[in-house]
């Protein structure tokens, strides 16, 4: 029954009756007072702990749509575009050349036994301007070792001719996705599932076992650390009984420094059993795994045109996307979970499914009236303001991928939706004018983990090439700080626990080097993250 | 293709709700007649197979006794296709019961990729009672198009169930989307083993004579004959070319000029493939072929195919 007053330069505790402070008492893990010293030592002994007397407090950020791939991934190795900083710490900066590409191959190349595949990621051939690269260029690292370069849309990959040889394609080879050079034979370019499957079978690349390990799940929690994240989900995940077993071992020790909220997949077995399935693991849950709410999945991804788009469809041209489950029967999953309680994440990207959707949730309340069913839009990009509207009716949250204007606005804007739409693309403004409950995601790894950085997009909405996507969409600095604290834990139903520092909530702190509202919005990315407080448990970051 | 490793032949059953996929499955799984077929279902559905079938269920397998198995994909067709290529032995043939929403053509081009597998074709089924409604729904419209556009075969389900003359417009509107289709009514979706995975080869040991099942034997027939010298190649493909719809599917194996290697020949509806024979058993040379009892004309066939 210890309890210790953490000192602060100042404390942004997101209360709005008690929005300032310096002190936070914390017992038994929970915050016990908010105040100055004098407010929060009455409650009698205690240590002072100075530790962040010239840091910022904030309530510990919430991610609300990441996966456990997000750790996994570090396994292979990063050459992607934009800069990114690996769990341990380690700043792998963005490869702005091909060359730059290889030469960090080669170095990785050297070190390697034999015979090991040399597997990369987030590769993103459309940011390097020289030209789109082949296979010839990843046998100048290796003519023996099988290469892997998979591009950050996890759609497509580039490999060399050992690993053309392991899956015996060759220039007779017929199948869509296989790119041939000018000579015919493959150009190490492979294309979709359907052109990778052989080789992720024969080199082991399971992207689903990535995000199941020890060391994957360990590896999140120290990303998440490095930006502040005290409660991340894992937005979708098979769940079955060893690996709960294993999300509880992993995350009940002291040292694992954040809250989990994995998803269940919905789409992986009946509606009833989905349900049934929800109901029993949630029993399972702990204070640092919450389980119980489950993942659906709708249409796919703008900017591989596989959204399912309202007229009139693809700025380019492009066909319609596809359904990952029919609408018809969308509806009867979601009723059916409606009815047993179940907390429903519904994955949108296009605004044909997010109507699709918002029928769906109709239907299931009309049937069965669910007062305060939180069931939260997952991305959402392109949600119009009637189905804001429509969202508030419903009692439907909003949690936007504010990230993708940076990372790829300039590209829907240009290809994939055209400038009218991509203006209004995730718009933060819409849903908050409209009473809709936001949070904003980083989808990590599509996009790196960095609630400040979704912060920073939903604020000032700027492009890789540094145009403003739709400034009427524009948040201010303290709604968007909303969106990555209580706008989220409340998608999550964990408002009352997490979000805010308040008396009673757990003790779960992002430290800051600076105070978000006194630097300029455009610096609020640039804010350096000292750690985490879980619990009243200090997590620095390691260095 | 020159790869001569053993490949796991496939075939794509395709959807919407309530096409009768699962009916189909069934009755294929009922009717198996000695070959290990495995299911692969890609729906969230259960899993859809008649309890009496049933021998054993282990986690997501169900295990029938007539050594056919069943399995859910659990939404995840990646690493349901790599653990059951990974087991061994494998079945004699894979079926993939897909979604009602999913591209055929995907699945296809995994099988294409894939050196372990084979495609053997992509058969759709459609309601003929909801399939225009459907075709019209803006939401899902494009996606049956879309499966129906890529298939070999299409059943044309619940035949019973509309008049002759909505059947006709059915019947229309699916040679507009997939010309190269071959359509067939069907009840039940009780379309015969051999239409729905392939006619099997006669071993030179065991001259099979194929049992057609039961009330099927009225609607089809069959065709066989039997080569004992090589063929001219050319002259061959322009025989296949000649058939022209008139079979529905055709399979066997023959030896071609100057060429050493037996070579095993698929049709489904229109479309074929030639390859180098992967089956290790010995094999006599020819072909069998099965149609419509009232399109499969034995004697224009043995005309085609005598003078190859």
């Amino acid at each position: 029954m210890s309890t210790t007053i953490f000192q602060a330069k100042n404390i942004v505790t997101m209360d709005p009756n008690n929005p300032q402070a310096t002190h936070v008492a914390v017992q038994d893990g929970r915050i016990l007072g908010v105040g100055d010293y004098q407010q929060t030592s009455s409650w009698g002994e205690h240590r002072l702990d100075k530790s962040f007397a010239g840091k910022t407090l904030l309530p510990g950020f919430v991610e609300g749509h990441a996966h456990l791939l997000a750790g996994g991934m570090w396994k292979f190795l990063y050459v992607g575009y934009q800069d990114r900083i690996d769990p341990d710490g380690r700043l792998w900066k963005g490869v702005l050349t091909l060359e730059n590409v290889l030469e960090r191959m080669r170095e990785v190349d050297a070190e390697m036994p034999a015979e090991t595949p040399l597997i990369a990621w987030g590769f993103d051939p459309i940011f390097l301007m020289d030209r789109r690269p082949d296979r010839n260029d990843f046998d100048s690292v290796s003519k023996t070792r099988p290469i892997v370069v998979m591009h950050s849309n996890f759609h497509l990959m580039t490999v060399n001719s050992p690993t053309l040889e392991l899956a015996q394609y060759s220039a007779s080879s017929n199948v869509d996705g296989i790119v041939k050079g000018d000579a015919g034979e493959p150009n190490g370019e492979l294309q979709e599932m359907a052109a990778m499957f052989p080789i992720m079978r024969r080199l082991g690349i399971d992207f689903r076992e990535l995000g199941r390990t020890r060391d994957a799940v360990e590896a999140f929690g120290r990303v998440c650390n490095r930006v502040g994240v005290t409660t991340a989900t894992d937005l979708i995940n098979d769940l079955d009984d060893e690996a709960v077993e294993n999300l509880r071992d992993i995350t009940g020790t002291d040292e694992y420094p954040i809250r989990l909220v994995p998803m269940l997949n919905a789409l992986s077995q009946t509606p009833p059993e989905t349900a049934k399935r929800a109901v029993a693991i949630k029993a399972k849950s702990t204070e640092k795994l919450h389980l119980g709410g489950v993942k659906l999945l709708t249409d796919g991804s703008i900017q591989a045109f596989t959204a399912r788009l309202k007229w009139p469809g693809y700025y380019n041209g492009a066909p319609n996307g596809i359904w990952n489950i029919a609408p018809e029967q969308l509806k009867t999953l979601v009723d059916t979970l409606n009815q047993s309680g179940v907390a429903m994440h519904i994955h949108v990207n296009g605004d044909e499914a997010v109507e699709a959707a918002l029928d769906a949730v109709e239907y299931a309340m009309v049937n069965h009236p669910t007062p305060d069913h939180r069931i939260t839009l997952q991305h959402c990009q392109m949600a119009d303001k009637a189905q804001y509207r429509r969202m508030k009716r419903l009692g439907v949250c909003a949690n936007l991928f504010s990230n993708h204007i940076y990372y790829f606005g300039d590209q829907h804007a240009a290809i994939t939706i055209g400038p009218d739409r991509a203006s209004r693309m995730d718009g933060c403004r819409s849903a908050l004018d409209n009473g809709v409950p936001l949070a904003v995601h980083s989808d990590a790894p599509v996009t790196p983990m960095g609630p400040l950085t979704c912060a920073w997009a939903a604020c000032n909405r700027l492009t890789a090439s540094g145009e403003v996507l739709g400034a009427e969409e524009c948040i201010s600095v303290e709604e968007a700080l909303h969106a990555v604290t209580l706008g989220p834990a409340y998608t999550l139903k964990l408002d009352g626990e997490v979000g805010s520092i308040e008396v009673g909530k757990w003790a779960d702190f992002a430290v800051l080097e600076d105070d978000p509202f006194a630097v300029e919005p455009s610096k609020l990315k640039d804010i350096e993250v000292w750690g985490t407080v879980l619990g009243g448990v200090i997590h620095k970051i390691d260095d | 293709m020159t790869d001569i490793q053993p490949s796991l032949p496939l075939t794509i059953i395709s959807g919407y709700l309530g096409s009768g996929k699962t009916t189909l499955v069934n009755h294929l799984l009922r009717n198996a007649n000695g070959r290990r077929l495995m299911v692969l279902v890609n729906d969230f559905g259960d899993l859809p197979i008649d309890a009496d079938l049933i021998q054993s269920r282990d986690g997501d397998m169900i295990n029938l006794a007539n050594g056919c198995a069943c399995c859910s994909m659990g939404g995840d067709l990646f690493n349901a296709l790599v653990d059951v290529l990974d087991q061994k032995p494998w079945p004699d043939h894979l079926l993939i019961e897909a979604s009602g929403v999913a591209d055929p053509a995907r699945i296809a081009n995994i099988a294409l990729a894939e050196p372990d597998l084979k495609l053997d074709a992509t058969i759709a089924l459609v309601d003929a009672e909801t399939f225009e409604n459907h075709a019209d729904d803006p939401l899902i419209g494009e996606t049956l198009t879309q499966q129906l556009a890529v298939s070999d075969l299409i059943l044309i389900n619940k035949s019973d169930l509309v008049e002759a003359k909505a059947m006709e417009n059915v019947s229309f509107k699916l040679g507009t989307i997939a010309p190269n289709a071959t359509r067939i009514e069907t009840q039940y979706a009780s379309l015969p083993l051999d239409l729905a995975v392939g006619l099997e080869l006669a071993s030179s040991e065991k001259k099979a004579e194929h049992s057609d099942d039961g009330d099927h034997s009225a609607a089809y027939a069959k065709w066989s004959i039997s080569y004992d010298r090589p063929l001219d190649r050319e002259a061959f493909e322009v025989a296949l070319e000649r058939l022209d719809g008139r079979v529905l599917r055709l399979k066997g194996i023959v030896r071609f000029k100057g060429n050493d290697t037996p070579q095993v020949i698929q049709l489904v509806g229109r479309r074929h493939s030639i390859a180098a024979f992967d089956g290790a058993e010995n094999v006599q040379n020819g072909l069998i072929a099965i149609g419509f009892k009232g399109s499969l004309d034995r004697s224009l066939l043995d005309e085609i195919f005598s003078n190859v």
